[in-house]
């Protein structure tokens, strides 16, 4: 017999909050002193120059581990057995090291006065346009991406204090307005660095925790082995869970990527790419310093521990469906269903310590990639739209217009949450994610080693993702009877690559004069 | 230069035993086998970039 799903208790309740309220204090101050640095606009927008290695790769690591790898994850795990590891992405580390290598002569463009991602596209490419459409695409996509974080936030908040979930929705927005408000998303480098130093500790211990609760790696595969995939809603199906493919009937179920090899291989090379093409990643290394052979070691090392955090949440999903069954896709769960496994097994593996500590590595993740994000659109639409259009404007009001535009850019996603919560956390994120790792990877990574690319190349490329994004399986690829994600998904990468690709052979690239500035040469 | 190709097609073998290491031996082999392909594919791209294409001299 089943042991039971866990119930909230007093010392639950206390414990979580203590730990938030913690943490938040924490990366308050931290932010609040490095605010008290920064002298200017520019600065506060990529700090002087001087972060190093640790600090940087932990930043990398707690951008990159939003509230998909920390707590969706063990979603997957829990809902789509071996299957939902393709999303889990066991082999994100590639995507985190191929950012590495690439994203860090992002350096090489601040120097030319580039202070935003698409800004780096202006001084790439000497072109106001590509800049405005860049910061024009990043806040489509990462509006999408915000959504995940809201409902990994009001999931735990409903699970440990016993909220109905859209009350604990307006109390996750409350608490990220207060923590904007106060300046916990300036200084961002150094907070996201404490961020990722305790998700990566947390999302170990508690993988290495149900581990153990579960009763060994054994017992989980021989438990999953047993398993049938069940519906949100409870309704049971008959197909296994014990395979890394997952054949959902079509034509609803092939929008899941582990549905068969062609949904993986996307999945695979989503992983690779999008590390890179996340702005909120790649725009770490705005503030970094110069590095040298032994630190960028370093930072692998970090990027290696911390980009092993997301499987072992995904481990923790599958020691909550080896334990529980089926039991938290039932209509009861409704809307967390497999995303509260995390939650409910953190309390039955670790106990209210454990519990209360996991509780607030989802705020650190979803906080550090919302902030980020949310930083990144509001400076789209003053440094990249409006200081884009109109070069004079004062640097003084631009802060203030870009503090101001942090309201509606955390209002819309939580509207959106409220109104229609994705079932599964990860696998709704995940389509922002290709759409990120299609456009930007190419445009953004690609483009500053690729000395032939052209701004046509980059536009096209951006808008052909765009328009592919929206017809995603569970959007309106349907009209075009595109239902299938792996297709969509290559269809969407390779697509905007090919586009890049051939356009910018067929025109026109920069003056040689110019590029030998963005490219000069090696000395050795 | 012999050697990046070499560390490339290291890459790229890395890079395609991931769906054929989850068809073939699929649990937790392949769970962590993945992270294993992973970390060697990333110990090599770092190694490309210091031995190669290093830009700090």
């Amino acid at each position: 017999m089943a042991p039971p799903v866990p119930e909230v208790t007093p010392e639950l309740t206390v414990g979580v909050i203590t730990a938030i309220a913690s943490f938040l204090a924490v990366s308050i101050l931290l932010g609040f002193f490095m605010r008290k640095k920064a002298k200017g606009f520019e600065e506060w927008l990529v700090g002087r120059g001087d972060i190093g290695p640790l600090i940087t790769g932990f930043a990398l690591v707690a951008s990159y581990l939003s509230g998909w790898a920390i707590f969706g994850n063990a979603g997957l795990g829990y809902a789509y057995g071996w299957s939902g590891s393709w999303l889990i992405g066991t082999t994100c580390v590639m995507g985190m090291a191929l950012c590495l290598v690439i994203g860090y002569r992002m350096r090489r463009y601040v120097a030319l006065g580039a202070r935003t991602v698409p800004e780096m596209l202006r001084v790439r490419f000497e072109s106001r346009l590509v800049q405005a459409l860049a910061g024009l695409a990043m806040i489509v996509l990462l509006m999408v991406y915000s959504v995940g974080q809201y409902k990994a936030m009001a999931t735990v908040w409903t699970i440990t204090t016993g909220t109905p979930f859209y009350g604990s929705l307006l109390a996750t927005a409350v608490l990220i307005l207060v923590y904007l408000a106060v300046g916990g998303y300036t200084g961002t480098q150094w907070v996201s660095g404490f961020q990722g130093v305790l998700l990566t500790v947390v999302g170990w211990a508690l993988g290495i925790a149900t581990l153990v609760w579960a009763g060994g790696p054994t017992k989980i595969v021989e438990a999953i082995g047993t398993q049938l995939f069940i519906k949100p809603g409870g309704v049971q199906t008959e197909i296994p869970l014990g395979d890394y493919t997952l054949p959902l009937p079509p034509l609803g179920g092939l929008a899941f990527p582990g549905v068969d090899y062609v949904g993986v291989t996307a999945a695979i090379f989503m992983f690779l790419f999008m590390a890179t093409g996340f702005p909120h990643n790649i725009a770490r290394f705005l503030g970094a310093r110069k590095i040298t052979k032994r630190e960028y070691w370093m930072m692998l090392l970090i990027l290696i521990v911390g980009g092993l955090t997301p499987l072992w949440i995904g481990v923790v999903g599958f020691a909550a469906r080896a334990v529980w069954g089926g039991a938290l896709m039932a209509d009861e769960y409704n809307p967390m269903y497999g995303d509260s496994a995390a939650v409910y097994a953190s309390i039955s593996a670790g106990g209210v310590p454990l519990a209360s500590l996991f509780a607030a590595s989802v705020f650190a993740a979803a906080i550090a990639s919302l902030a980020g994000m949310v930083m990144i659109m509001a400076t789209n639409i003053t440094r990249d739209l409006i200081h884009n259009t109109f070069p004079k404007a004062s640097p003084k009001r631009l802060l203030g217009l870009t503090k101001l535009m942090l309201v509606p850019f955390i209002a819309i996603p939580l509207w959106w949450t409220f109104t229609s919560p994705p079932p599964i956390l990860s696998e709704f994120m995940a389509g922002s994610a290709v759409a990120q790792a299609g456009i930007f990877f190419f445009v953004v990574g690609v483009s500053m080693y690729w000395k032939r690319a052209t701004k046509w190349g980059a536009t096209a490329a951006t808008v052909y993702g765009l328009i592919i994004t929206f017809f995603h399986p569970n959007a309106y690829g349907k009209l075009v009877g595109l239902y299938h994600w792996g297709y969509w998904a290559l269809l969407l990468m390779f697509g905007s690559a090919l586009v890049y690709l051939l356009i910018s052979l067929a025109t026109k690239p920069l003056p040689e004069n110019k590029l030998n500035i963005l490219f000069p040469e090696r000395n050795h | 230069m012999k050697g990046v190709y070499v560390l490339l097609a290291v890459m790229a073998l890395c890079f395609t035993l991931i769906p054929i290491v989850a068809y073939l031996f699929g649990g937790w082999f392949a769970y962590w086998g993945h992270a294993l392909l992973a970390i060697t594919f990333s110990v090599t791209v770092v190694l490309i970039r210091t031995r190669y294409y290093w830009e700090e001299d």
